[in-house]
């Protein structure tokens, strides 16, 4: 017997030389999204750095003890073609229940996996600031249920909101050229028809003429029959709206079919800073719109240029997408700043300390309403901002809006 | 003037489809092996060609026939060590080919070859108009290329020793075997030759647009439905194929509407599964419906 009770003391003895009374703990946020695509790529390492940043300033202050960051990633691919939903939620669960993660961090990819997913944060009371998706059906489903879906944030642009800076944008070209006539080309997807439809509506509305609205199947690699109904249609506007990567051959024809049009929209491949070079410069003058600063450089709002810049350093290379990203380092402030704030991990006081969030963030100031979607506006020191660039010689100029605008818009020269 | 836009890019259109699909067809039609992993060879071929011109620095030309010999003697190396294992497993030649597809596909992925950054230049800068449409010079170099590979291809077969061996073993393989002719080195190199051409087609097409490791996937599709219509094995088949579907697309997306492009290629296999499975020229299983 005196035999064990000194084996005992001694085992004991070895487990504590092993963990010292001060071992660290962690907080660990999981970033279950889409990792082979652009945004979920560079999203997982805008969140690394700010989790990397926070940890080199001693941590999270949780009332009286530092915590660190640990970022856990898991590749759910709910952005690729073919992927059910039902496995996008498997991963996620994997991650909260393996990893025992506190939240989750830029989320989900599309919005069907989004929606489908809040009832699991519900169900394991798991925080989810989503980076990616864009359905207004996220904050209709947290106004009809607050109790049960008040875990879940979103702090990237929304569909409609994005159909505000396209109208604005479209309005001053409007007053600037006296253009009025428009041919709308969209992906076949549920988010890019969707705005074109809604853009359609406003067209109409706005006393613009729409010369024709065509949708092109995913992986579409021949633009031709829009952009020659759009040329002999006399069209003054394209507004295209894709996320594909094939999408950037119809700026290509765009070019070479020598459409005296201005083409704007959202078209992915165009969005970063190589695209210049990709596509030889063939991109003179296309508009795109930026989801979200911090993506883009605001000179007159510093935090979105030392996130810009602190990414290049962090990661040697410069960012190329124009969504996503700089929310998703956001997002890690916001929950260190939400921790900080409530004084414990409670989930319920902190979720409570995020809805009261009114911090500058990478893509200005950030501000929930009641639907848990951040705010945006026209003024980054007020609100959350997207902008408009127009490619001129090799740089991404911001055009839109007026009151962030570096240059005006060029009209095409044809 | 939209009409004639409308002919001159269905021809382009039929090129591409045609490029597309000569190299899965060549190696189909010699060594009876459905090569699934070809839309795979035809993008790693393609970053193989970038990765030599953006970050070795090696010219373009070099670089391109560089890809071209790499991914050719990749084909033969797939034949060679995993599918003369399981030759006349018609399933089990699929399910290889298969997973070598998304193996390769992954395994860019994997690698971080992510993204819209990845492009090639274009042979020849600038467009010209004819009848009225503009036209960029790469798109009518496709159509010429074609014409050259299809022309390079029937001299090839007609009058090499080696393509004479090729139409051999493709008309009967145990005839041929009494000539003495390798099948199993005839059909290691028809894999060969089939990835360089896939090869060849991505080195020519992919300058229109970016390198996306997803289009492997639409590339295998198109190649097949285009090869399914005209007949697995029959290269005058594919030709003619490629201009219907070509032509269909062009057409649907000019006066229907682009979206219901993607069902043409459906339609047409339906269609011809249903009136003439064996493909409008292809002879595999011709006797077979006779009976």
């Amino acid at each position: 017997m005196k035999r064990i009770v000194l084996c005992l003391l001694f085992a004991t003895v070895i487990v504590l030389s092993v963990y010292p009374a001060s071992a660290q703990r962690y907080i660990t946020l999981g970033v279950p999204t889409s990792l082979k695509l652009i945004e979920g790529y560079e999203g997982h390492k805008a969140a690394q750095l700010a989790a990397e940043e926070i940890n080199a300033k001693g941590g999270v202050k949780v009332g009286n003890e530092k915590m660190m960051l640990k970022i856990e990633a898991l590749d759910i691919r709910d952005g690729e073609p073919g992927v059910p939903t039902s496995e996008a939620l498997l991963g996620i669960e994997k991650l909260i229940l393996d990893k025992k993660i506190y939240a989750v961090v830029l989320g989900n990819f599309r919005s069907e996996a989004l929606l489908a997913a809040m009832d699991i944060y519900s169900k394991y009371k798991i925080i989810n600031i989503n980076s990616t998706a864009m359905t207004p059906l996220f904050q209709k489903k947290i106004l009809n249920e607050p109790d049960k879906y008040k875990y879940s944030f979103r702090n990237c642009l929304d569909a409609p909101s994005l159909v505000g800076y396209i109208s604005g944008l479209m309005n001053k070209i409007n007053k600037d050229f006296s253009f009025n006539k428009v041919f709308i080309t969209t992906q076949d997807v549920l988010w890019a028809a969707g705005t074109g439809a809604l853009m359609e509506k406003w067209f109409k509305e706005n006393g613009w003429t729409v010369l024709g609205f065509e949708k092109y199947p995913t992986g579409a690699s021949d633009f031709s029959s829009g952009l020659m109904k759009a040329k002999s249609g006399g069209a003054q506007v394209i507004l295209a709206i894709f996320d594909m990567p094939t999408s950037g051959i119809l700026v290509k024809q765009w070019n070479s079919m020598k459409v005296p049009a201005l083409i704007a929209g959202f078209i992915s491949p165009l969005m970063g800073t190589k695209s210049w070079q990709t596509f030889e410069g063939k991109i003179e003058g296309a508009m795109n719109v930026i989801f979200e600063i911090g993506h883009i450089p605001l000179k007159t709002y510093m935090p979105s240029t030392q996130f810009y810049e602190g990414y290049k350093k962090r990661w040697k290379e410069e960012l190329q997408s124009g969504h996503a990203v700089s929310p998703s380092y956001d997002a890690v402030y916001i929950l260190a700043n939400s921790i900080e704030k409530a004084g414990t991990l409670d989930v319920d006081k902190v979720v409570k300390a995020i809805e009261e969030t009114n911090i500058a963030g990478a893509v200005g100031r950030i501000k929930f309403d009641k639907g848990h979607q951040l705010i945006f506006g026209n003024d980054p020191m007020n609100t959350a901002l997207g902008a408009v660039f127009q490619w001129k010689n090799g740089r991404r100029v911001i055009v839109y809006p007026e009151s962030i605008a570096e240059e005006k818009i060029d009209k095409p020269v044809r | 003037m939209i009409v004639y836009s409308m002919l001159i890019y269905g021809l382009i259109n039929s090129a591409i489809l045609a490029l597309m699909a000569l190299g899965f067809n060549l190696a189909f039609g010699i060594s009876g092996v459905a090569n699934f992993a070809y839309g795979a060879i035809y993008i790693v071929g393609g970053f193989i060609t970038w990765t030599l011109i953006s970050t070795l620095n090696i010219p373009y030309a070099i670089s391109a026939i560089s890809a071209i010999i790499i991914m050719g003697v990749f084909g033969a190396l797939i034949y060679k060590f995993i599918i003369k294992r399981i030759r006349g497993l018609v399933m089990s030649e699929v399910i290889a080919t298969f997973g070598i597809s998304i193996v390769l596909l992954e395994l860019l992925r994997y690698v971080g070859l992510i993204g819209f950054k990845y492009s090639l230049p274009v042979f020849i800068e600038g467009s010209v108009e004819i009848l009225g449409a503009f036209v960029d010079i790469q798109r009518l170099l496709i159509i010429g290329l074609m014409v050259l590979i299809i022309i390079a291809l029937y001299l090839f077969t007609h009058y090499t020793k080696t393509g004479l061996a090729f139409r051999g073993i493709a008309q009967e393989e145990h005839t041929s075997l009494s000539l003495g002719i390798n099948p199993d080195r005839i059909a290691s190199l028809s894999m060969g030759i089939g990835s360089a051409l896939g090869t060849f087609a991505a080195i020519v097409i992919l300058p229109l647009g970016t390198i996306t490791v997803d289009s492997g996937y639409d590339v295998l599709i198109s190649a097949l439905s285009v090869c399914i219509v005209g007949g697995l094995g029959s290269t005058f088949g594919v030709i003619i194929a490629s201009f219907i579907i070509g032509y269909a697309q062009t057409i649907t997306a000019m006066y229907l509407a682009p979206h219901w492009t993607m069902l043409v290629s459906l339609l047409a296999i339906l269609i011809i599964l249903a009136v003439k499975p064996s493909g409008l020229l292809g002879h595999q299983k011709e006797l077979e419906e006779r009976v």
